[in-house]
């Protein structure tokens, strides 16, 4: 017994005792070779042009209809802003009441508001306010949410987890209260700064989460182990590998929140702590001229448009820079 | 009847079977296109393959080859915009192509099962592995009280010795009945008087698992211990009265080798490892008894050692269930120990297919030839048997070892003492020892292979050496100088002659760096050369990895993974080191790409007397590249050697099961 | 799971200092003279800046000023208005309306972005999709006082389907049109985020592992799809319980409803520094609660959280 069980052990590596024939259309099969010819191992296709993460994405959004829209929009909104006396030869703050309510006409496209303002007049202005403090608001928020973000992620320990709960305070102040709060104090104040400050100070910190993450998830990518390795200094890592690997979620956080804080100094000066009516915008105007809705909708029609549409403009810009940014939520 | 005819005459007769059936699956001209930016690319071309009931077919390929993509085709879940255009796909003779999506359901998990690749992303993490394993059943209206087993697992077990005896003999044990049982058992084995009764009782316990042994399992335990046949069969048949679907679920885990099955069907994914959530998964797979099972690459992503273990339990269960499998590797060993038919891809194509002995012993297209030569596994293999033969080895290997005392000669260059490093884990007391006690020295120009299974301290090591990481005791020399006391400039010295080469090809290069700023950060950071000599440098050591001077304009994404670990290497070259640390630096590779690599790493030790500290888990490519081992179990060093000591005589128990989990160690090639 | 609340908990005490003690400075801290600047652009009524001295202890340094201000929020004693009333008994009185509206807002917002947001995701790239997407996109970007006037407009002006404005002591009726108004930048957050999420779903392994083991698609999307991609969906509702608050006040306004919202807003109007402060602190306070509430949600909804 004992011999047999040996024996058959020995040949069980022996294979033609264990599969005899081949089963039917099992048996051998070779390709022919210039079928499936052979190839070097790991060649590299020098043909292909070579493409940086960047110039990738460049190339899908100049492919995307989407953004070449908005693109055009954000680019006229912008030149608007600039130059609004190439837009309209007429002053939007004076006014005269005789012409309160007219209707458009001549050199009045738009027509008057009550006050006997041009309405196109007012809207070509307010695209000013309306787009340099979504422009201002946006690269401070970047720069302290970032920088807030960048410390937190880099550095750990015990100045992440004081700083992640700082970040918490304010997240659970609801941006529209905390700004009330502060705007009724500088109710006054004609400057656009004010509102630029606030819509910061409680807007950074979505941006500083954003780019705490991306941060932290850079930091531990092998290439930063593999840069200390060669000599680098954490520094160096930070400025020359973590912050450019990080830059693609705050580029794309900050073209989208754009539009919202557009929305949002429209919304403060329509409650009546944003800009006072002095100033020329869009906000303002909304709200002066609700009280027309039942009788004069144009009046109100004019500049809200205007918003809505240059909110869309940026935030389908945002849409389509973070498409081109992430492959993940590329449609296959 | 003795064993080894019984045995034969199973094969034989299993083989009657299989051929009056006819294949259970059978594949012909099969043809993937996916399509992506309105173009189409042919994933799979006139791919032909069959697999016969309770055969093991395994698919061969590198990633790309359409290995994969044929599998999911049989499943009908191919990923994305991929589509089958051509050729057809026959399960039972039942035309799969073109069937409806509600069709294809009721075949799904019925008839063919799926054992997936990596066990991390293949559970769903917010349900509970018992119910991942109940939606299986639930789903395929499984009678959770009775086993279904196969025609084909019924005439083997048919050939058994037992007699079935009625037509309920495929009833499960209840949890409820189980301690009854175990009483009238104890009983009946005393009263019998034939077995050690206590012995006996032992083996019942393991063997009778609720939910998986069935009534006529238990009568056939009783009869072997000794129980009279009837009276057997009355306390079978007393007890054993099926199962609910709690008993079912923890059954099929713990079939599935999974101890503890009934607490660990109410614990989450998260709470598993990867060998345990690939066990769960095979439960899964087999849970609704599939004539066919698809395991595509199901261990690739574990340990050798628990590899070893979760394919010997597969092959049992799928064996005695009858069921077929049709086994995706990459690893030409792997395949030919455990399937009876190789089908090799490349390049979407089958280039060859046959007995897996055969293939693997004349290997008749290039490509297959060159798989050959390339299997770390099948290498060392052939290295042992021309051992065994009494044959010179030294033209088999592509790295030349050196000798005892060649290696006792020469100097360390790098030198470990009592190195230790302890982690805190979270929310625990005492800390976690990563690594402990470990000393251990590399020879100027040689190769030292730290060898471990993951959390085995190796990786702890590598980093203590390259002084990324802190050790909590012990100490590192290099050149005989404690580094711990390096000041930064003798620091940045220090990184000058020592660099690494790490695991993930896809981590290690910065995708926002083009390959020429790649290899040229550390001459920048040594502030070496202007900007004309950095360039010559780089275009020198890109011919040095053997890649054209064009790739410097390109970016890691558009690269392979050999391809980038080349550039590692490259870039890890460029300031002359005298040692290179490499990480798992062949790991995640291709078997082709690996040998590329392992290559150009000994022909650069050759040409530049480089030293390496090669960490590694697969003892395999150890042979082909190191002159000492050490193997590194629990963070300690467990057995230090020249490598052919290592793999003649080891010396541990744990060095021999690592070895023993090289796959293909059993075959036989046949060096002829 | 408890060891997980009591944490929460824990964690939510320092925000809670944290937040009151930012609000309270914002107010009270700033350079200049806070009670001055309580009264706005109208002159100084020296005996009403007397009472708030002294019932803000402005007299004491400012951590003890703090601290008092705090002790009285914890006893919900904010103080009086201008015309004597205590703030809480006006804030008690304005509440229920205001939940009400946020109650229906938040279904609103939560029923529909899912259901949308479901329907796109599954269909992404067909007709169903772009249209939700272009509608969601439109939401999103016109400003909810903008979206309000039209509704407000057509609905209520034109066609006389709903109350245009809600009146005194408003029902389900009046309250609808409002709640659609506040709900409706939150639901085009929510079609989008819940079909960015399905989409990521939908190529998930184990998705693919569970259509092989045979489960019907309609299986596979409600237990494996949806039950993955709801989870982060959660959380947005949860945040956004702050932003209804804060978009109360647009839509009771609008709509003319004497909500809490409305009341902040006669308040800034009137430039009742106190009111605002103390209606402020109220809600930032049930934010946190409620943000706390949703944390809880989510470990029950993901396992991984509550080991974490």
């Amino acid at each position: 017994m004992t011999d047999t069980t040996m024996n058959s052990n020995s040949r069980d590596s022996n294979a033609e005792v264990f599969f005899p024939d081949p089963l039917p259309g099992q048996e051998r099969f070779v390709a022919s070779l210039d079928q499936t010819p052979l190839k070097e191992v790991d060649s590299i296709d020098e043909e292909a042009p070579a493409t940086s993460m960047w110039a990738d994405a460049w190339k899908t959004l100049r492919k995307n209809p989407i953004f070449i829209i908005s693109a055009i929009l954000v680019v006229f909104v912008v030149l608007v802003a600039l130059f609004p006396s190439l837009f309209t030869k007429q002053n939007p703050v004076s006014c005269n009441l005789e012409n309160s309510l007219e209707g458009g006409g001549g050199g009045h496209p738009f027509g008057y508001d009550l006050q006997g303002c041009d309405v196109y007049a007012r809207v070509v202005y307010g695209a000013r306010t309306s787009v340099s403090i979504g422009i201002m608001t946006t690269i401070l928020v970047t720069l302290l949410g970032g920088l807030v973000g960048a410390i937190a992620g880099f550095c750990g320990g015990w100045i992440d987890a004081v700083l992640s709960r700082v970040t918490d305070i304010f997240f659970a102040i609801p941006m529209l209260l905390g700004a009330i709060v502060l705007l009724q104090m500088f109710r006054t104040s004609t400057s656009i700064w004010k509102i630029v400050f606030t819509l910061t100070l409680f807007g950074w910190v979505n941006m500083a989460r954003i780019t705490r993450s991306a941060v932290l998830e850079a930091k531990n990518l092998e290439f930063n182990t593999a840069s200390t390795a060669l000599g680098s200094s954490p520094m160096r890592n930070l400025f020359r590998h973590i912050i450019p690997n990080s830059l693609a979620p705050v580029i794309v956080m900050a073209t989208m929140s754009l539009g919202s804080y557009i929305v949002s100094e429209a919304t403060l000066s329509f409650l009546g702590i944003g800009l006072p009516s002095s100033v020329v915008s869009w906000g303002g105007d909304i709200s002066t001229a609700q009280n027309l809705l039942r009788t004069n909708p144009s009046v109100l029609f004019y500049p809200s448009a205007a918003l809505a549409i240059t909110v869309l403009a940026f935030i389908m810009m945002g849409d389509a820079v973070k498409d081109a940014l992430d492959p993940k939520s590329r449609t296959a | 009847m003795s064993e080894q005819t019984q045995a034969e005459s199973m094969k034989s007769e299993l083989a009657r079977q299989q051929v009056a059936n006819g294949p259970l699956l059978d594949v012909k001209d099969l043809q993937v296109d996916f399509t992506a930016d309105g173009h189409s690319v042919h994933a799979v071309r006139d791919a032909s393959f069959n697999v016969y009931p309770g055969q093991w077919v395994a698919i061969v390929g590198e990633s790309g080859s359409g290995k994969s993509t044929s599998a999911m085709a049989v499943l009908g879940l191919l990923p994305g915009t991929g589509k089958v255009i051509g050729g057809s796909i026959k399960l039972h003779g039942r035309e799969l192509v073109g069937l409806t999506r509600k069709d294809y359901e009721d075949i799904r998990g019925r008839q063919m099962g799926l054992v997936p690749q990596d066990p991390m992303s293949n559970l769903n993490p917010v349900w509970r592995i018992g119910t991942q394993v109940k939606e299986a059943l639930v789903a395929n209206n499984m009678d959770v009280s009775r086993e279904k087993r196969s025609q084909l697992a019924k005439m083997l077990a048919s050939s058994e010795d037992v007699t079935l005896k009625g037509q309920d003999d495929e009833l499960f044990i209840a949890s409820a009945d189980l301690p009854g049982l175990m009483d009238e058992a104890r009983d009946a084995v005393t009263k019998a008087g034939k077995a050690d009764v206590d012995q006996a009782i032992e083996h019942f316990r393991s063997e009778w698992d609720p939910g998986s042994e069935t009534r006529w399992g238990v009568a056939r335990d009783l009869i072997a211990a000794g129980v009279d046949d009837d009276e057997a069969w009355a306390i079978a048949k007393k007890y054993v009265k099926g199962s609910d679907m709690n008993d079912r679920i923890a059954g099929l885990l713990s079939e599935a080798g999974l101890p503890g099955a009934v607490t660990r069907a109410r614990q989450y994914p998260h709470e598993f490892s990867g060998g345990m959530r690939q066990r769960a998964l095979i439960a899964m797979g087999l849970a609704s008894r599939p004539d066919l099972l698809i395991a595509d690459e199901p261990t690739s992503a574990l340990d050798v050692t628990v590899q070893k273990k979760i394919l010997d339990h597969l092959q049992g269960l799928t064996d005695s269930l009858g069921t077929a499998v049709l086994f995706i590797t990459h690893d030409l060993g792997l395949a030919a120990e455990r399937a009876q038919h190789i089908v090799v891809m490349y390049k979407g194509q089958v280039v060859e297919s046959g007995p897996s002995l055969e293939v693997l012993q004349h290997p008749q297209h290039p490509y297959t030839k060159r798989l050959v030569e390339a299997a770390p596994s099948l290498a060392s293999q052939r290295i042992i048997s021309a051992k065994e033969r009494g044959q010179d080895t030294r033209s088999l290997m592509e790295h030349h070892t050196k000798g005892e005392q060649a290696l006792e000669k020469s100097e360390h260059i790098i030198a470990v003492e009592h190195l230790t490093r302890e982690f805190k884990l979270p929310r625990k007391q005492e800390m976690f020892k990563a690594v402990d006690d470990v000393s251990f020295s590399v020879k100027r120009g040689t190769t030292l292979a730290i060898v471990g299974e993951s959390g085995s301290g190796k990786s702890t090591v590598a980093n203590m050496v390259l002084h990324l990481l802190k050790p909590t005791a012990g100490k590192v020399l290099y050149e005989g100088k404690d580094t711990s006391g390096f000041g930064s400039r003798e620091m940045l010295d220090f990184r000058r002659h020592v660099q690494p080469v790490f695991q993930n090809p896809y981590g290690s290069l910065d995708p926002m760096y083009s390959i020429y700023r790649s290899i040229e950060e550390p001459l920048r950071i040594h502030g070496i050369g202007d900007n004309r000599s950095r360039r010559d440098r780089v275009k020198e050591l890109l011919e040095m990895v053997e890649m054209p001077s064009s790739v410097m304009g390109r970016y890691p994404n558009e690269l392979s993974g050999g391809q980038r670990q080349r550039i590692a290497i490259a870039r890890a070259m460029a300031l002359n080191p005298d040692v290179i640390i490499c990480d798992e630096a062949v790991s995640a590779l291709d078997v082709l790409v690996q040998d590329q690599v392992l290559r150009l790493l000994n022909d650069l030790q050759a040409e530049r007397g480089l030293s390496y500290l090669f960490i590694t888990h697969d003892l395999a490519v150890v042979r082909q590249i190191a002159d000492e081992v050490v193997v590194m179990q629990h963070g300690r060093l467990v057995e230090h050697a020249t490598t052919d000591e290592v793999f003649d005589h080891p010396q541990r128990q744990y060095t021999r099961d690592l070895l023993d989990a090289i796959p293909g160690g059993k075959l036989s090639l046949g060096l002829d | 799971m408890g060891k997980y609340l009591l944490r929460r908990v824990l964690q939510m005490i320092p925000v809670v200092l944290g937040t009151t003690l930012l609000i309270y400075a914002l107010v009270f801290a700033l350079p200049g003279d806070p009670v001055a600047a309580m009264f706005g652009d109208k002159p100084v009524n020296q005996a009403v800046a007397a009472q708030i001295r002294s019932e803000y202890n402005l007299d004491k340094p400012f951590f003890v000023q703090y601290l008092l201000f705090l002790k009285n929020a914890l006893t919900l004693n904010f103080g009086k208005t201008f015309a004597g009333q205590p703030v809480i008994s006006v804030i008690g009185r304005a509440f229920p309306v205001t939940i009400r509206l946020a109650l229906m807002a938040f279904v609103f917002e939560g029923v529909f972005g899912i259901l949308f947001g479901i329907v796109s995701g599954l269909t992404k790239g067909k007709w169903s999709d772009q249209i939700i997407l272009v509608i969601s996109l439109l939401l999103i970007s016109v400003p909810t006082f903008v979206t309000g006037f039209i509704l407000q407009y057509l609905f209520g002006v034109k066609w006389h389907i709903l109350p245009a404005t809600a009146g005194a002591s408003p029902g389900f009726i009046d309250l609808l049109m409002p709640a659609i108004v506040l709900g409706s930048v939150s639901m085009a957050s929510i079609i989008r985020l819940t079909r960015t999420e399905i989409s990521t779903n939908l190529s998930e392994d184990y998705v693919r592992t569970a259509r092989a083991k045979g489960l019907s698609n309609f299986q596979v999307t409600v237990r494996h799809i949806l039950r993955n991609s709801l989870i982060p969906v959660v959380t947005y509702l949860g945040a956004d319980i702050g932003g209804l608050m804060g978009g109360a006040m647009i839509t009771e306004r609008i709509f003319n409803i004497q909500g809490v919202g409305n009341t902040l807003y006669q308040a800034i109007l009137r430039g009742e520094g106190t009111l605002v402060v103390s209606i402020v602190t109220i809600m930032v306070m049930i934010f946190v609660v409620c943000s706390l509430l949703v944390d809880l949600l989510y470990a029950v909804l993901d396992p991984r959280i509550r080991y974490a």
